[in-house]
């Protein structure tokens, strides 16, 4: 994500190398969104999207001693997601490559584009209503950070830069950003709670 | 969320982890918790999808199906081999058995070898083809103890795994350590050839480079 920094992935992946399977497990649930989306544009057969997700994370799996940190962690994920995704539609002898004019009419703000992109990714109207709750939660959460929680959190998870990167920014030190980032993770967490936590926990 | 202050340090941890931004031993302990605590799994879920509300608000994803997605995953990738697995590593000194055997016969032979020239020959012949694969029949320390290092990168069900690590061109690096170098197998493949029990064949550096491993079991 960062252009700036080193990939924020590579002390799970160190470990992934070490023979520890579950920090692969917390790379997975950091990034499935984003393949599940990926894949999504790609391929219509809203079961084959999560098939393919799933054929992604175990071809990482497998190749990762392989992986070199060249690129960042997810940039070479997202390689194997596409490549995972154009062999499935080879052997389904399927042409459901969204067209170009496709993907932009449904990257367009519009509610019916919208809904009939998440429902093509297999949400049912529940878990549609469950995303859309999310979303709304996250934001307000969001705005009702203190202008210091809600810099640090912004400048890191949508500008992508360092601690070290923050830290100059705001002209604190790293100790102080890192304390920002997790308080504001945690505002937003507790508020996200009642819709993320309802079988407390035990699910993961 | 926890309610304990040293909870709360911990839960820090975990989110500094999720930005890349935590020590080797901090991210240790991160990992651990991560691993035993239900909590922790949770909250690293709620970092991971908050991250991604905030870049894209699409991907806003119920919790179910997040799980439901691990959950499939994961057992998939319990019947994935481990792929690489140092911890198994054998010390240099702990030969495997085969090659313990295979060097104790080679040993056997060394008379002959000795009375007769033409014996070599045929020796260094039966040698030759019998080390494609790579795995220990090397006579001298070193070499063993290199290939036992790579028999155990990839550990069981799938002895594939092992190949395809194999072919990597480059060295494998953790902490800045060498851990195996495929360049460094196929140089000592080639070598077994001629070597065979000649110690002085083999530099003494990859002794020195067998030893250094073990501190990155």
């Amino acid at each position: 994500m960062s252009m700036t920094t080193p990939d924020a992935d590579a002390p799970l992946i160190e470990r992934i190398k070490r023979g520890d399977v579950k920090a692969f497990e917390m790379l997975v649930v950091k990034y499935q969104r984003r393949i599940e989306r990926l894949i999504g544009r790609m391929v219509r057969d809203t079961d084959l999207v999560q098939d393919i997700a799933q054929e992604t994370f175990i071809r990482a799996y497998r190749a990762i001693p392989q992986f070199r940190g060249e690129s960042a962690f997810y940039t070479w994920l997202y390689r194997i997601a596409v490549n995972a995704a154009k062999k499935a539609l080879v052997e389904m002898k399927r042409d459901p490559i969204v067209t170009e004019s496709a993907r932009a009419s449904r990257d367009e703000d519009d509610e019916t584009s919208r809904v009939e992109n998440e429902l093509t990714n297999g949400e049912t109207p529940e878990a549609l209503l469950a995303s859309k709750e999310i979303a709304a939660t996250v934001n307000a959460s969001i705005d009702a950070l203190s202008e210091d929680l809600r810099q640090a959190i912004t400048l890191r998870e949508i500008e992508g830069l360092s601690y070290e990167e923050i830290a100059e920014v705001m002209n604190c030190p790293i100790g102080t950003v890192r304390s920002r980032i997790f308080r504001a993770r945690e505002a937003i967490a507790l508020k996200l709670r009642p819709l993320l936590d309802t079988r407390e926990g035990d699910r993961w | 969320m926890s309610q304990s202050s040293e909870g709360s340090a911990s839960m820090e941890g975990l989110s500094a982890l999720v930005d890349g931004e935590l020590g080797s031993d901090a991210g240790a302990r991160a990992c651990a918790q991560w691993r035993e605590d239900p909590q922790a799994r949770a909250q690293w879920h709620a970092y991971a999808l908050i991250g991604d509300v905030m870049r894209s608000e699409d991907l806003a994803s119920p919790v179910d199906r997040d799980c439901a997605f691990l959950a499939r995953l994961r057992a998939r990738l319990a019947d994935e081999p481990v792929v690489l697995a140092p911890a198994e590593l054998p010390a240099p000194v702990e030969l495997p058995a085969v090659a313990v055997a295979a060097g104790g016969s080679r040993r056997g032979w060394r008379t002959p070898v000795a009375v007769a020239a033409g014996f070599v020959v045929v020796a260094g012949a039966l040698v030759a083809t019998s080390v494609p694969g790579s795995l220990p029949f090397g006579g001298n320390p070193a070499t063993v103890a290199q290939s036992g290092a790579a028999s155990a990168v990839a550990v069981a069900p799938s002895p594939l795994r092992a190949v395809s690590v194999a072919q990597d061109s480059e060295p494998v690096r953790l902490n800045g350590q060498l851990i195996r170098d495929a360049r460094l197998d196929e140089y000592l493949s080639v070598h077994k050839k001629f070597g065979g029990s000649s110690a002085p064949g083999v530099p003494s550096g990859f002794l020195r480079n067998a030893a250094a491993e073990a501190p990155a079991r």
